[in-house]
């Protein structure tokens, strides 16, 4: 045991012997996380306190439907419409014209007569109806000049991404319905009260029937709302947990160019605990980077108008998952780096593998959003066990027993790649044979 | 000096992956007990790799090694505890001073406490390095390198030292504390494997040499005895540049 204690000691004295190499170990990391987070909280939020997207409008109906579709984008609080540029109103050929060429993603034209159109629909509906019960109404059909179809054109930069479009057109297709169902309600409203004048129906304004209510079933805090700061902050710490692969490379490396591992080699000490005095000194670092990036969700993201990373009370299970993390981290960085036979080929490797893990394993696109093999191939990743692993004690709520997989994959991974690495160095010793 | 062989070679062979010339051909030779032994020859002639399988860094491809009865496969981890190596480039950390050299490379052996403090207090200033000690190895000069590189080989007092070029690129003071340690250390008991391009080095220092060329031994004894069998040379060197030729070996 004291001889790992010596090893332990001879890398933490080499480790704190490079202070600028601390200050980046530990600093980069925390910036990584808040500014990342706010690339995405502030790029792809779409609950946002001020309008994000503008959108052209083009208003050639000026009546119900042109000025309720108007009224409903505005009150969404998603787009900035804007319908005029220097006090000249858009026309549909300056919008078409400005989304052709890339200045704007997004352009709505009603166009002229769209309600009139609408209504003349609705009231050959209307007929249709009265007439099956036996109650025609030829006045209704008065002014009904044609039944073309109503169309509301909507021009698209082919650069807006395909989830923007959907949600755009989702919101657009609502409001539609609204404004139908709101106008065949009074057109019917206003047939009847024509046919039963004695009964004096009241007018009774159209009201939305069905509401949906967001729950997010939470054992963590009542009402807590999944943020991007629950979804980043546990992902970019994840992801600089493992970039802990180029220095421990970096180190083993060294160590073999200087001709240390070869006087070590002749000197009756395993490989075993050459590693794992490694292991320790560096695990101290990853939980000491993941202490800092977690402290900087809680405290630090606020500060930019983003919400507080919260944690629940689990404090036993988030600091067992962190150093398991760490641990498979630290198992990868040492396989690296007993096969690599360059600094350059490890840092290389080590870098991409760690940003294809991240990828695959859902720390940006979510698993969930994944399609077929790609979500089968996500739950091999080290980094996607412990991202689930963090996300059921964050959001869920969860417990230690409930992330014992997560933990028991990460710490096998761990003692897979060390033992591997391990063996490796006895059978093929660090020298040209 | 004992006839007790301390160092058994019998056929060692060492083809390295690929080539098709073997590295070491066929040695065979024992070395006794508190010898300085010397192996000689031109560059790539087989001295470093012979000490790499001699220090257990790498198997042989053929022929059988026994260091003070142990097999070097069978028994190495055992041998490790009897041997000492400097290897010819400086195996240090950089970054830490010479004693947190001194003291990892101590602890990896199994010593502690205050016998390692004794030793190594011993040894830094048997080679001058006591003020030294604390600063840390990448400001040494070369020579005070090369001493600690030297110390950390001998800390666990090995049975049988391996010196790979001790002396190479180091000012004549380290060179002379170095050679003069040698041979004292020789009375002590310890069995000492010494390659080197220096021969007049060797010639004052070793009571045997073997020159060896192309992974054979082709001179093998006594420096003054190999001298005296063979007169129209004057000194080793002369004999070592009759033996291997004069051309360049790259």
């Amino acid at each position: 045991m004291y001889k790992l204690f010596a090893a332990f000691r001879k890398e933490w004295l080499i480790l704190i012997r490079d202070p600028a190499g601390l200050i980046v170990l530990f600093l980069m990391p925390m910036v990584m996380v808040v500014v990342l987070s706010m690339v995405q909280e502030f790029g792809w939020s779409t609950i946002s306190k001020e309008p994000q997207v503008p959108v052209l409008f083009v208003n050639c109906d000026n009546d119900s439907v042109g000025n309720k579709f108007q009224q409903g984008l505005s009150e969404a609080k998603i787009f900035t419409l804007i319908t005029q540029f220097d006090s000249i109103p858009l026309t549909k050929e300056t919008a078409r014209q400005k989304v052709l060429d890339g200045s704007y993603q997004i352009a709505v034209v009603i166009p002229e007569q769209t309600s009139e159109r609408l209504r003349a629909k609705i009231r050959l509906l209307v007929n249709k109806t009265m007439t099956s019960l036996m109650m025609p109404n030829q006045d209704i059909l008065a002014g009904v000049t044609n039944n073309d179809s109503v169309e509301i054109l909507i021009y698209f930069d082919p650069a807006v991404r395909n989830s923007f479009r959907n949600a755009f057109l989702s919101a657009t297709k609502e409001f539609n319905s609204r404004i139908e169902s709101r106008i065949i309600f009074e057109t019917f409203q206003e047939e009847l009260r024509k046919l039963f004048p004695k009964f004096n129906m009241p007018i009774i304004d159209y009201q939305q029937s069905v509401y949906f209510t967001e729950i997010f079933p939470s054992g963590v805090k009542e009402e807590l709302l999944p943020s991007t700061t629950q979804h980043n902050v546990p992902s970019w710490a994840i992801f600089a947990m493992f970039f802990i692969v180029i220095p421990l490379t970096s180190s083993i490396i060294k160590e073999r160019e200087e001709g240390s591992l070869i006087r070590l080699m002749t000197i009756p000490v395993s490989y075993m605990t050459i590693f794992m005095a490694k292991v320790g000194v560096y695990l101290l670092v990853c939980f000491i980077q993941f202490g800092l990036m977690v402290l900087a969700g809680i405290y630090l993201l606020p500060v930019f108008n983003m919400p507080s990373l919260e944690v629940g009370s689990n404090y036993f299970a988030i600091a067992v998952l962190a150093i398991v993390s760490s641990l498979a981290a630290l198992g990868y960085g040492i396989l690296i780096g007993t096969l690599s036979k360059t600094h350059q080929q490890a840092a290389a490797f080590g870098a991409v593998s760690i940003v294809i893990l991240a990828a695959m394993g859902g720390l940006w696109v979510p698993v969930y959003l994944m399609g077929g093999i790609m979500k089968h191939i996500a739950t091999f990743s080290p980094l996607n066990w412990a991202h689930t692993g963090f996300l059921d004690l964050f959001l869920r709520g969860k417990t230690i027993l409930d992330i014992l997989p997560e933990v028991g994959k990460l710490f096998a991974f761990f003692a897979v790649t060390i033992s591997i690495a391990a063996i490796y160095r006895k059978l093929k010793p660090p020298i040209s044979t | 000096m004992t006839e007790e062989a301390i160092i058994g070679i019998r056929d060692l062979t060492k083809y390295y992956k690929g080539a098709e010339v073997p590295a070491i051909d066929h040695i065979s030779l024992d070395i006794f007990k508190d010898e300085i032994f010397g192996l000689l020859g031109p560059n790539g002639a087989g001295k470093t790799t012979t000490i790499s399988v001699l220090s257990g860094l790498f198997p042989p491809t053929k022929g059988e090694v026994t260091i003070d009865g142990l097999d070097i496969r069978s028994d190495h981890d055992r041998i490790k505890y009897i041997i000492g190596v400097v290897p010819q480039e400086v195996a240090l950390y950089p970054t830490l001073t010479g004693l947190e050299n001194l003291q990892f490379f101590g602890n990896m052996y199994g010593l502690k406490g205050k016998i390692l403090k004794e030793r190594i207090d011993e040894y830094l200033v048997r080679f001058g390095l006591e003020k030294f000690a604390r600063k840390i190895v990448s400001n040494y000069s070369g020579g005070m390198k090369r001493r600690v590189n030297l110390i950390a080989g001998l800390l666990h007092k090995p049975k049988v030292l391996f010196l790979d070029e001790p002396t190479v690129g180091i000012d004549v003071q380290s060179r002379n504390v170095i050679l003069e340690f040698l041979r004292e250390l020789r009375e002590t008991g310890t069995t000492i494997i010494y390659t080197s391009h220096y021969m007049e080095e060797a010639e004052k220092l070793c009571t045997r040499v073997a020159i060896i060329d192309s992974g054979k031994i082709i001179a093998i004894g006594n420096p003054k005895i190999l001298l005296e069998e063979n007169p129209e040379f004057k000194n080793l060197e002369n004999l070592f540049l009759g033996l291997t030729g004069k051309d360049l070996r790259d």
